[in-house]
């Protein structure tokens, strides 16, 4: 099933051979179904390069899951991620969510940090918490108010 | 080429402690040469290495210094890292995986900026409690110099005495209280229904205006590993205003030899560029401010046939009574948010579980909640989980604010047994790294199972945590101290109570490493009194010469 995804997609345009212009929007478009928050262009420019750059079959998962989210008829992640069968391409699926919110491909020593601020994990919680080294208010302008749990900020 | 470069006094380290005592020394008119093993870099240089490593370095504050070659210090993003440099041993080896960088500006680069004093009873623990050392000075010689030291670096903290730590004081600090943040607070308010204060800490970061021409804190939440816009005091901030009086700094000068003459007194320190050239510094004083390691470790690779142990060392206790304040952390899980990252990242403590006649016994301990942000602890865990869409972003809410982390440091006391050695291991320049032998002993043993680790689970479980795990290792604090320890005998201690070695007129060895015991809360603060006190001896002596 999988290889049949990626060797004969059911939308040519997707995955075919897409071309280096092309992908850069593919990976957006997969990126804004995967995560319905505002992504950053430029962050995912790089990171669809590098992504790329490190594994030949990711422009082919990336069509793959493109091709499922449209036949599912997904506009977000869970309308079609139970559909994404495990493997390669839930694998690419978690990559590029868990990039978007480390701002990293992988964590470890030395590897290349593709967005600090605007990495998403910070966006959870940033109604209360600071991104360190970025300051929410000013000279001591903080309080010891909470925010309930429930209350997630919209970004 | 090798050069030969003099001045009133030379000061190895631009630490703290360098850098107060040569602010002293140039506003009496000497001229002051500094020697910095380490390079000299921008904070936007630190910010922008912190910023651009991976969210799990994050938390290793060593990672936006990495060291020269030729300067190097404990990096610990790994076990295999950690142990190039530090060679420890004994029971407790992990404990003294001591955090220093050797950049110009020291270990302040990335402290929390806490502040506290020492107790009179901190002092006193011999005929108090008849255990360790008591200090050959006690605390109201050395309040003027905390005082001075509050008002040279800055430091902020509340004025009502029931707040204060303690409230022995002949001035108000030079700024207010810095506002709590929600978890902070709601630390406070479970430790006030156990009958406990957490009091406001007393803490170098400029509070509501500037000072020292250095802005407010804004609430960074980034003071480890680096103040992005210097409201909190760093040594660093001084280096400029040395300069503009008159002071020389040389960076990638690591010091390895101190030259004794007739009458044992300092000649020189001799020193290598980062070509491995060597060259000479002559001085009519000469202060020894490297940290609480590399000042024994510098006096024990100086030996010679006047000093056969080693300069300074006649007591044999150059390098021994190493200390610290061992440290436990309690992880908690709790079912209503805590939420941490609001404002600096340390801002209090309870100190008066410091004390107590349970000393004869065991030691006293802090307790602190972390304010470090945990957002980016939680979003990794998240992540991990493989969850996915809203799920994904309620669990990084919930791991971020729900989870909350209480640190306990242990009062250690001196130790000859603790003892920095020079290893048979080499550096790059070929300089025996230190070797340290540590074990925190059946004091800071006996606090922990008996005293510390009960009551952070009173606190955990009136904070309504749902989850608590306590760390059962030790681990360091990074406040390095006893390897220099000052005493009246010199056939028992290294310095005297200005910082003076007992064997050398012309040599000061202030900072940790003098302290005889160190009490729960950071040692910086002491060794800045310290410093400002052998500063007042130095200029003193230099006039009298």
């Amino acid at each position: 099933m999988l290889g049949g995804l990626a060797a004969a997609p059911i939308v040519p345009t997707v995955a075919a051979d897409p071309s280096a212009t092309d992908f850069p929007n593919q990976f957006m478009e997969l990126s804004s179904l995967l995560i319905a928050h505002r992504l950053d262009h430029d962050v995912g420019l790089r990171l669809a390069a590098a992504l790329r750059m490190k594994d030949a079959a990711f422009v082919v998962h990336v069509g793959g899951l493109i091709e499922i989210a449209k036949s599912k008829n997904a506009k977000i992640v869970e309308d079609f991620f139970a559909d994404v069968p495990d493997g390669p391409l839930r694998d690419t699926a978690l990559l590029i969510i868990s990039a978007w919110y480390l701002g990293v491909i992988v964590d470890e020593p030395d590897t290349e940090v593709f967005a600090y601020e605007l990495a998403l994990m910070y966006r959870p919680t940033n109604d209360v918490m600071t991104i360190p080294s970025y300051a929410i208010s000013g000279p001591s302008g903080w309080t010891s108010e909470g925010r309930p749990l429930a209350n997630m900020p919209d970004f | 080429m090798a050069t030969e470069t003099n001045a009133d006094v030379v000061i190895v380290g631009t630490g703290i402690v360098g850098c107060l005592i040569a602010q002293q020394m140039l506003d009496s008119g000497l001229s002051v040469l500094m020697l910095e093993a380490g390079p000299r870099v921008d904070r936007w240089r630190i910010v922008e290495n912190f910023r651009n490593l991976p969210p799990s370095l994050r938390l290793h504050f060593d990672a936006p210094y990495p060291p020269k070659p030729w300067a190097p210090h404990m990096e610990s993003y790994t076990d295999a890292a950690a142990a190039e440099y530090l060679q420890l041993e004994g029971p407790n080896a992990r404990a003294y995986r001591q955090g220093y960088v050797r950049y110009a500006g020291g270990a302040t680069w990335h402290w929390a900026g806490i502040c506290w004093r020492l107790t009179p009873e901190d002092m006193r623990l011999k005929s108090l409690y008849g255990v360790a050392r008591d200090w050959d000075i006690d605390y109201d010689t050395l309040e003027p110099y905390y005082t001075r030291a509050e008002y040279a670096i800055g430091v902020c903290g509340p004025s009502d005495p029931a707040l204060q730590w303690p409230p022995i004081r002949s001035k108000p600090y030079p700024m207010g209280p810095l506002p709590f943040g929600p978890g902070e607070q709601r630390f406070t308010d479970a430790a006030a229904r156990l009958g406990l204060k957490n009091v406001p800490a007393a803490q170098a970061r400029n509070s509501g205006i500037a000072y020292d021409g250095r802005p407010p804190c804004c609430g960074n939440n980034n003071c480890i590993p680096v103040c992005p816009i210097a409201a909190k005091y760093d040594a660093a901030t001084a280096l400029p205003k040395i300069e503009a009086k008159g002071g020389r700094i040389l960076a990638n000068a690591v010091a390895y030899r101190v030259e004794t003459g007739q009458k044992n007194a300092i000649e020189a320190v001799h020193y290598f560029d980062s070509d491995k050239h060597s060259h000479r510094a002559i001085a009519k004083i000469f202060v020894l401010a490297c940290n609480g390691i590399e000042t024994p470790k510098l006096l024990l690779l100086s030996k010679d046939e006047r000093n056969p142990n080693g300069v300074a060392n006649s007591s044999d206790q150059v390098g021994r009574n190493m200390m610290d304040q061992p440290k436990l952390v309690a992880e908690l899980i709790l079912a209503e948010p805590m939420w941490t990252g609001v404002g600096p990242v340390q801002g209090s403590s309870i100190m008066q579980t410091s004390q107590g006649d349970f000393r004869g016994k065991h030691g006293g301990a802090l307790f602190r909640f972390n304010n470090l942000a945990r957002s980016a602890l939680g979003g990794v865990a998240a992540v991990r989980k493989g969850l996915v869409g809203k799920a994904l972003d309620a669990e990084i809410r919930r791991l971020s604010a729900c989870t909350a982390e209480l640190t306990i440091e242990h009062e250690l006391i001196p130790d000859p047994n603790n003892r920095l050695t020079l290893s048979s291991k080499k550096d790059w320049l070929g300089i025996n790294k230190p070797n340290i032998y540590y074990d925190v002993g059946n004091y800071v043993r006996r606090s922990a199972k008996e005293y510390s680790v009960p009551l952070v689970r009173r606190l955990a479980a009136e904070l309504g945590a749902i989850d608590v795990q306590v760390s059962t290792e030790f681990t360091n604090s990074d406040h390095i101290m006893g390897g220099t320890i000052m005493g009246a005998d010199s056939a028992a201690s290294v310095v005297d109570t200005d910082c003076r070695a007992h064997d050398h007129h012309n040599l000061f060895l202030p900072g940790g490493g003098a302290m005889t015991t160190g009490g729960c809360g950071n040692s910086t603060l002491t060794m800045a009194a310290l410093a400002l006190k052998a500063a007042d001896a130095i200029a003193a002596q230099i006039k009298r010469s």
